[in-house]
């Protein structure tokens, strides 16, 4: 007996039985519907995350950044040196530094303060900067880029992109200057003599107490002063014009962009004029014992350097060199391995809903098939009485229960398919209507096909199994002789 | 000068019922020569039948054995068996046993199936079996549109489609009228004039004595009486 003879024959006896058959399938597509739908859910979460990450080329980005005081191994300052090995480490395409600046904007009648980075052409080219929004990549020094988080600094909506490219910002940098201070310090306004003459007591002069308190105020007096000429001392001014808006909702906080990217020539201009007068940078460089001296931005290196990987290369040999030299790292692939096994339990809890109606449909299956053998056993003893043995007799049946399988696999994916397909649409609509932008959050991925048709058969093969195996086991005297 | 195809000895069979013991065969020893057509021979619950399931392989003896020329078969495998039926065997039962959802040539060609022969060749095989027993033109009916000598033919068909060595009849004619039990006997005396041998299990005595070389007289599970006929073959 031949797989096609099986096939035809248990064909005929479904044939023969349509109504226990169809209800019976229906059982099938209803639960295999349902496990594609749901599972189709997760898939479609999970192909939304992974095609967002790798269209902005995040797989293939790690960022290094230096080591922490108390790490055990102290890394080399992350400089041009430290730069340069980066780019000569296997895998890696381009590294980059990241240098940050806060700078002030004033765009759309706003007026923000934001974080600013600099970026060579060649960075720009890479896919983390692929993703406009709005407008293109800049073509000049005086051109710069802005994400979706200089949008929302604005309170403007993602849909209003490009309202602004094409718009000049005004910026501007609060420099420390040391003149400005002595200046200050030095002089303490037009009344301040008379003033003083006015408040301090002759006769008490010869009290040591009272001279110290007086020269103690004074002293804090110019040293306030000192420090407010200091923070104020000198405003940098540019104008630029946004060329394009970058696509960063998903990139999220953790990523390596900036809201505002300029290029490294009006970044310069900015770093050139002095420290900024941000608390932060000063006490940094207060820390260093570095206050007075002139900024010498380069030298302080970089707070990170992002690694632009070849994604057909593997990364573990730089990553190795990055880990022996000291540096942390953070790699977007590795994030999404865990991402994707959280994906995968994800999927996993929405498949056992899933199999639960699958269980539901074996039982229908198992109890189509008991009812089937004990109406069929004549028809049993007679096929063992031309010569079919006890495999043949099971693989009849079993061939049955594939059949169901595969039929009712085969229109369940079409089931769940089309529910996937109506619950996208309403999905999306409400996404419309509450604003929120348009994804796709549900898919039915080649290898879901697949796989539910096959799981579908494998299920309907399992649950007719110990039928199957009740039916080679009939007694063909007792059948025939029940006739 | 023919010799023997089949051989029991002290061939037993018995069920248990609850506490009892039933003999369905007790000690039966008897030959089945190359060729001959044999008659088993006795009344409802002789053992007759219990005797044809064994010899065709469908069940085992509680006791003795039959040697199919000179191997027991009681020592074949459950598939060699299966082999056994498929290849040497064809069986023709009293209520024809035919499938209802299969047409005639269907119906014979289902014998093929578990022959190994070709989906084409059991068409054609079928087809010409039942042209033979003259219903040509009714292959393609359904067996609830046939009569009962119709489909008692169909089943003769099938159980030779496969030029089997040995039939097994289980009181073919039993479910038939008189006519039709004539064109039946008629049918399987010419086969066995053809070289086939034919056991065939039946109460009537005159289809017995009419169509058989030899009867072997059963009772209780016994052979009482074994003779030679004047039977359409042997005359």
């Amino acid at each position: 007996m031949t797989l096609r003879d099986a096939v035809a024959i248990a064909a005929g006896n479904l044939h023969r039985m349509k109504l226990r058959a169809t209800l019976t399938t229906a059982g099938v597509v209803i639960a295999i519907g349902a496990f594609v739908a749901m599972l189709s859910f997760g898939a479609g979460n999970r192909k939304l995350i992974t095609d967002r990450a790798e269209s902005l080329g995040l797989l293939n980005t790690v960022q290094v950044m230096p080591s922490l005081p108390g790490d055990s191994l102290q890394a080399p300052p992350l400089d041009e040196v430290a730069l340069a090995r980066m780019q000569a480490l296997p895998a890696v395409r381009l590294a980059y530094p990241l240098e940050s600046l806060a700078l002030d904007v004033e765009a759309a009648g706003e007026s923000i303060r934001v974080d600013a980075q600099a970026l060579l052409p060649s960075a720009l080219g890479t896919r983390l900067f692929s993703q406009f929004r709005s407008g293109a990549r800049p073509t000049g020094d005086r051109e710069v880029l802005v994400t979706d988080r200089f949008l929302e600094k604005l309170d403007l909506p993602y849909e209003e992109a490009d309202s602004l490219v094409g718009d000049t910002l005004f910026v501007s940098l609060r420099v420390a200057s040391l003149d400005s201070a002595l200046i200050r310090s030095f002089a303490p306004g037009e009344d301040y003599l008379s003033r003083l003459m006015a408040e301090v007591r002759v006769d008490s002069i010869a009290d040591r107490d009272y001279r110290r308190r007086i020269a103690g105020r004074e002293l804090s007096g110019a040293l306030r002063r000192f420090m407010d000429g200091y923070l104020n001392g000198r405003i940098e001014r540019d104008t630029l014009v946004v060329a394009g808006v970058l696509e960063g909702r998903f990139a999220g906080r953790n990523v390596p962009v900036k809201p505002l990217i300029l290029s490294p020539a009006a970044a310069a201009r900015f770093q050139n004029a002095g420290r900024p007068a941000d608390p932060m940078t000063l006490f940094a460089a207060m820390e260093r014992g570095e206050l007075f001296e002139p900024s010498t931005h380069a030298g302080e290196g970089f707070a990170q350097i992002t690694l632009d990987l070849d994604p057909y290369a593997p990364f573990e040999a730089a990553r190795d060199s990055l880990v022996a030299w000291g540096y942390r790292y953070h790699s977007f692939a590795e994030q999404f391995a865990e991402i994707r096994r959280v994906f995968f339990f994800f999927q996993l809890a929405l498949s056992a809903l899933g199999l639960v109606a699958l269980a539901t449909a074996a039982l229908g299956i198992v109890n189509t098939m008991l009812m089937s053998i004990s109406e069929r056993r004549r028809e049993i003893g007679v096929l063992k009485s031309l010569g079919a043995h006890e495999g043949q007799i099971r693989g009849l049946f079993l061939a049955e229960s594939a059949i169901i399988g595969a039929v009712g696999s085969g229109l369940g994916i079409l089931l769940g398919w089309t529910v996937a397909r109506i619950a996208s649409a309403i999905a999306k609509a409400v996404m419309a209507r509450e604003g929120a932008p348009m994804v796709e959050l549900f898919a039915t991925p080649g290898w879901l096909v697949i796989g539910s048709f096959l799981f579908g058969i494998l299920v309907s093969l399992l649950a007719g199994a110990a039928p199957a195996a009740r039916a080679a086991r009939v007694d063909p005297v007792e059948a025939l002789r029940g006739e | 000068m023919s010799h023997p195809l089949l051989i029991c000895r002290d061939l037993a069979r018995h069920y248990e019922r609850g506490p009892q013991t039933v003999r369905a065969l007790d000690g039966v020893s008897f030959e089945v020569e190359q060729g001959e057509f044999l008659a088993l021979l006795g009344a409802s619950g002789s053992g007759k039948s219990t005797l044809l399931n064994l010899l065709a392989g469908l069940d085992r003896p509680s006791a003795g054995r039959i040697e199919l020329e000179g191997r027991d078969l009681s020592a074949f495998s459950r598939r060699e068996l299966a082999a056994y039926r498929a290849h040497r065997v064809g069986m023709v039962f009293q209520a024809f046993n035919l499938l209802p959802q299969y047409t005639a040539r269907e119906n014979v060609a289902l014998a093929l199936v578990f022959d190994g022969s070709h989906h084409g060749e059991r068409r054609e095989l079928a087809a010409a079996m039942l042209e033979r027993l003259g219903l040509g033109e009714r292959m393609d009916h359904r067996p609830a549109d046939l009569s009962g000598g119709e489909q008692q033919r169909v089943a003769i068909a099938r159980a030779l489609v496969s030029r089997p060595d040995l039939l097994f009849a289980d009181e073919p004619t039993g479910n038939l009228d008189q006519e039709n039990s004539a064109r039946i006997s008629e049918l399987l005396a010419e086969f066995n004039r053809e070289g086939l041998t034919v056991v065939m299990v039946t109460h009537d005595r005159s289809l017995a004595g009419n169509s058989a070389r030899r009867i072997l007289e059963l009772e209780y599970g016994r052979v009482v009486d074994e003779r030679r006929t004047r039977g359409e073959v042997s005359s």
